[in-house]
């Protein structure tokens, strides 16, 4: 019975931190009104929810893309043209632009998968800059100039406004509603067939996991989120053209996950809210004088978290006295039998 | 023999690139027992293993489980067929505790687990079962040898095999361990699982195998008893005659 | 005719820069098994030593190749050293590539932050110069890099074959664990394989100053193609990688003569995806 009561503390606690954190969160823009800070912020939402969508593949199942630019650029792009050709509703474009995505996506990888290790991460990117290509090509896309959003009065009806708040809301919820998903994944059989996948694909098979199957799940859920991204992207800024979708930005997509910690999946939104700020500052204040600044210091953090903390910062994190600290004296967090006896305790109540 | 084999290997042959690695070999495998393949090094005895596992397929031949042609299965499909394999070279996913190694596999296979909890609850009785159940918090990538070893029988226990391939399982053990592994090996074979492995060791082999089979330069130079192939003069000059430092026996 | 001749040429020329700097990318890639991803950026470094040794100390753009290439070699070493064998002990693929990733970064945008974003060039006595044969017309500076981009290719050949050093990093790309078994210094072949590629890319970089702008950027699209050339002739190749090269270039002029100019970025990917595709499915088919 104590040990019932630990654990009940501890996820009491855990609550109450949790929702302090999403409660600051909530408030951010009741108090900050300047829309550069509120700016930054959406920033911090979309670029962390591009990085997760990286992450189930990159970090989960260890298929290394560098193209989700591509993907979020084709995302913002179907969505866009859909609602500029027909006169749909942004919601209803931005499903279409992720179906789109998703399908592209499996489409072309399908062939891909037989390839392991460093060819998935070539082809990723030459799928990428081949739809670029086809993009500043083609007149149906507006070749090089891009696409560009109808203007307006505000209205939630076709997700248009002037104030950064509403973006600001959606952005964050578009977040956690990722993070939802991919907590979900992580913990499923699924999760379980991409980790084995990860570690090894011979493995893998060798547990009755067919690895095509489960990569390419994997590489659609991650492109259609990708796909919600530009979704998000176009609605926000109202502009869309082919430089979204550079190597350099699938790069940038990557970043918040590597340097947080690509094993978890919190990893990508920690690497988020600290690699992106950062960035904006100094784009800010030094990019007039040195162009560049802000993505050398990405670098230099990079190469510094990858050679001092290869497991990223939540790897690190985990292993730290900080963690400690935290979990006793904070969260009183129990052992770890008394919470599997716990859990199991909690499946025979389920069960009766 | 009065029960029908398990398994059923009819001529395979396997080339690399011009490079004969098995030739023509057939054998049979008696439900519930436990059969054993020596040989020495480069005899064959890993490929012959990997194709009856479904990692590649035999150039010739086929192969057969419980009447069933088997030959051109993927490796992924195996489990459903109630067949799981270990690797010679461990293969643990490094970076998961030992539980979350044994759950993933009880997700799997003919009777994956249709929740969480089935999943736990089966993980931790081949845990308890492989005497693994007090390090399950362990990261997998932080234990000896002899534990990923047994880690790597766990992993395949959980998909509930009928038929079990373990490859050179007792390979970097000591004395000591190699007995622990003989006896669970035993344990795992009177629990009603079919047993054929590669092995090394002629001690081993010789205490646990109620068959054995004898592969040298790919070919199958004899198979029978222990007590049989161990007296075969052949036996005797190709494979003890030339690896006597392997026979602790 | 003649424009079809003066394509083959010109495909020809450019081949063989792709040539050098998939031969280098090859090296790496055959020893470490990583895909160095700031091939391109060290060509763009190589590029920027060329320009500030003619600009600030007037040496002639050939006379430097030789500065260039030792210049590069010791700094591919120094990252070698110091971040990449480090981090090939921990052996996660995902942590390598974005090593190298994060090195094109910083050295790209570096050069942006120490040079700017403006193009520059050299233009020598001789840039300007043509030399006409038959139908076909070539800028001698063209001429010359390809000529030494054939000397350097063959001393390469010769060095991987004959002396002892290309002879255990041959050793050490097949067999890293017999090589270190044989008394080889499996490290020390290490820095010298990233040496050497990066010295390659520089040498490439150096060769192609006269007849192409230089700015922060320009390493990306030869980096990519360096890529495409190892893997279409053949990971560990150094003779695939040749003949890679030189396909490579004859594509792109060809496609660009005979479909259009804008189309031949997109027919060079879209070939690379299907002969990757098509290659390993006959592989595996055939295992």
């Amino acid at each position: 019975m104590d040990s019932k009561k630990a654990v009940h503390t501890y996820h009491r606690n855990l609550t109450i931190v949790l929702g302090l954190i999403l409660l600051v969160f909530i408030l951010i823009p009741t108090v900050v009104k300047s829309p550069y800070i509120l700016n930054i912020f959406v920033l911090v939402f979309y670029m962390s929810t591009l990085s997760m969508a990286w992450n189930l593949l990159g970090g989960m199942t260890g298929q290394n893309s560098l193209g989700h630019a591509a993907y979020m650029g084709l995302g913002a792009y179907a969505c866009c043209l859909l609602v500029v050709k027909t006169g749909a509703n942004p919601w209803i474009a931005a499903v279409f632009g992720m179906v789109v995505v998703g399908l592209v996506a499996g489409i072309v990888f399908y062939p891909c998968f037989i390839l392991r290790g460093p060819y998935f991460t070539l082809v990723s990117i030459a799928f990428g800059e081949s739809i670029r290509q086809v993009i500043i090509n083609s007149e149906f896309f507006g070749r090089a100039s891009g696409v560009g959003l109808p203007f307006g009065s505000d209205s939630w009806l076709d997700f248009r406004f002037t104030s950064k708040v509403p973006y600001y809301y959606v952005g964050l919820l578009m977040m956690i509603g990722v993070y939802l998903v991919m907590k979900k994944i992580d913990r499923s059989k699924m999760g379980f067939a991409l980790k084995t996948i990860r570690e090894d694909e011979d493995a893998a098979a060798a547990i009755g996991i067919n690895p095509t199957r489960y990569k390419i799940m994997a590489v659609v859920i991650s492109a259609m989120v990708a796909g919600l991204v530009g979704f998000f992207y176009a609605s926000y800024i109202r502009y869309i053209d082919p430089e979204l979708m550079v190597q350099a930005k699938s790069t940038e997509s990557v970043l918040p996950a590597v340097v947080g910690g690509a094993a978890y999946v919190e990893g990508p939104i920690v690497g988020g809210l600290i690699m992106i700020p950062l960035s904006e500052y100094l784009r800010a204040n030094f990019s007039s004088i040195l162009p560049g600044i802000n993505m050398l210091m990405y670098a230099v953090v990079l190469l510094a978290v990858i050679r001092f903390r290869p497991t990223g910062i939540l790897g690190w994190y985990m292993n730290s006295r900080t963690k400690n600290f935290i979990d006793q004296k904070v969260l009183k967090k129990p052992s770890l039998e008394v919470l599997e006896e716990a859990e199991l305790m909690e499946y025979q109540k389920r069960e009766v | 023999m009065a029960e029908s084999p398990i398994i059923e290997v009819k001529n395979i042959t396997k080339r690399f690139k011009g490079l004969t690695a098995v030739k023509d070999v057939s054998f049979t495998v008696r439900e519930g027992g436990i059969t054993g393949m020596i040989g020495p090094n480069g005899a064959g005895k890993s490929t012959t293993f990997n194709m009856i596992c479904g990692y590649y397929p035999p150039t010739e031949g086929r192969i057969f489980y419980k009447g069933q042609d088997i030959t051109d299965k993927k490796a992924y499909e195996y489990t459903n067929m109630k067949i799981a394999r270990t690797f010679q070279i461990m293969k643990p996913l490094k970076n998961l505790s030992v539980l979350d190694n044994v759950v993933a596999s009880s997700y799997f296979g003919h009777a994956g687990a249709k929740n969480v909890r089935e999943a736990r609850e089966r993980a931790m009785e081949v845990l308890q079962f492989t005497g693994l159940y007090e390090k399950r918090h362990v990261l997998s990538k932080d234990m000896g040898t002899p534990d990923q070893k047994r880690l790597e029988m766990a992993r395949a226990l959980a998909t509930k095999p009928e038929m079990l391939f373990l490859d050179e399982n007792m390979a970097g053990l000591n004395p000591a361990e190699t007995e622990e592994a003989i006896r669970l090996i035993r344990r795992i074979n009177e629990s009603g699982v079919t047993i054929l492995l590669i092995e090394h060791i002629m001690q081993a082999v010789v205490s646990l195998c109620e068959e054995v089979i004898v592969l040298h330069h790919g070919e199958k130079i004899a198979d029978g008893t222990p007590q049989q192939v161990m007296n075969d003069p052949y036996v005797m000059e190709v494979y003890l005659g030339t690896k006597k430092e392997d026979t602790h026996a | 005719m003649s424009m079809f001749l003066q394509a083959c040429v010109n495909g020809l020329l450019m081949g063989g820069f792709y040539s050098l700097m998939g031969m280098g990318q090859n090296i790496i890639f055959g020893v470490m098994k990583i895909v160095n991803f700031c091939h391109g950026e060290m060509l763009m470094v190589g590029m920027y030593l060329t320009f500030i040794l003619y600009t600030y100390l007037g040496i002639d753009p050939y006379l430097a190749v030789p500065i260039v290439a030792v210049t590069m070699f010791c700094l591919g070493s120094v990252i070698q050293h110091t971040l990449i064998t480090p981090s090939l002990g921990t052996k996660s693929f995902t942590n390598l590539l974005f090593l190298t990733v994060g090195l094109g970064l910083l050295l790209s945008n570096g050069a942006l932050v120490i040079f700017g974003s403006e193009y520059r060039s050299i233009r020598t006595a001789y840039s300007q110069t043509y030399i006409q044969m038959g139908p076909v017309t070539m800028a001698l500076p063209r001429l010359i890099s390809f000529g030494v981009l054939i000397v350097v290719t063959i001393a390469l050949f010769a060095f991987l074959k004959y002396t002892t050093i290309g002879k255990q990093i041959r050793a050490v790309s097949q067999n890293p664990v017999g090589a270190e078994v044989v008394g080889i210094d499996v490290k020390k072949i290490y820095i010298l394989t990233y040496g050497l590629g990066v010295a390659l890319a520089g040498t490439a970089g150096a060769l192609l100053t006269q007849f192409y702008t230089i700015f922060p950027t320009a390493g990306a699209s030869f980096g990519f193609r360096a890529l495409i050339v190892v893997v279409v002739g053949g990971l560990g190749s150094i003779p695939g990688a040749f003949l890679a090269g030189i396909f490579l270039g004859l594509l792109e002029t060809m496609s660009a003569l005979f479909i259009s100019p804008s189309y031949s970025d997109l027919i060079v990917f879209m070939t690379f995806i299907v002969i990757l595709v098509v290659r390993q499915t006959v592989i595996a088919r055939r295992r």
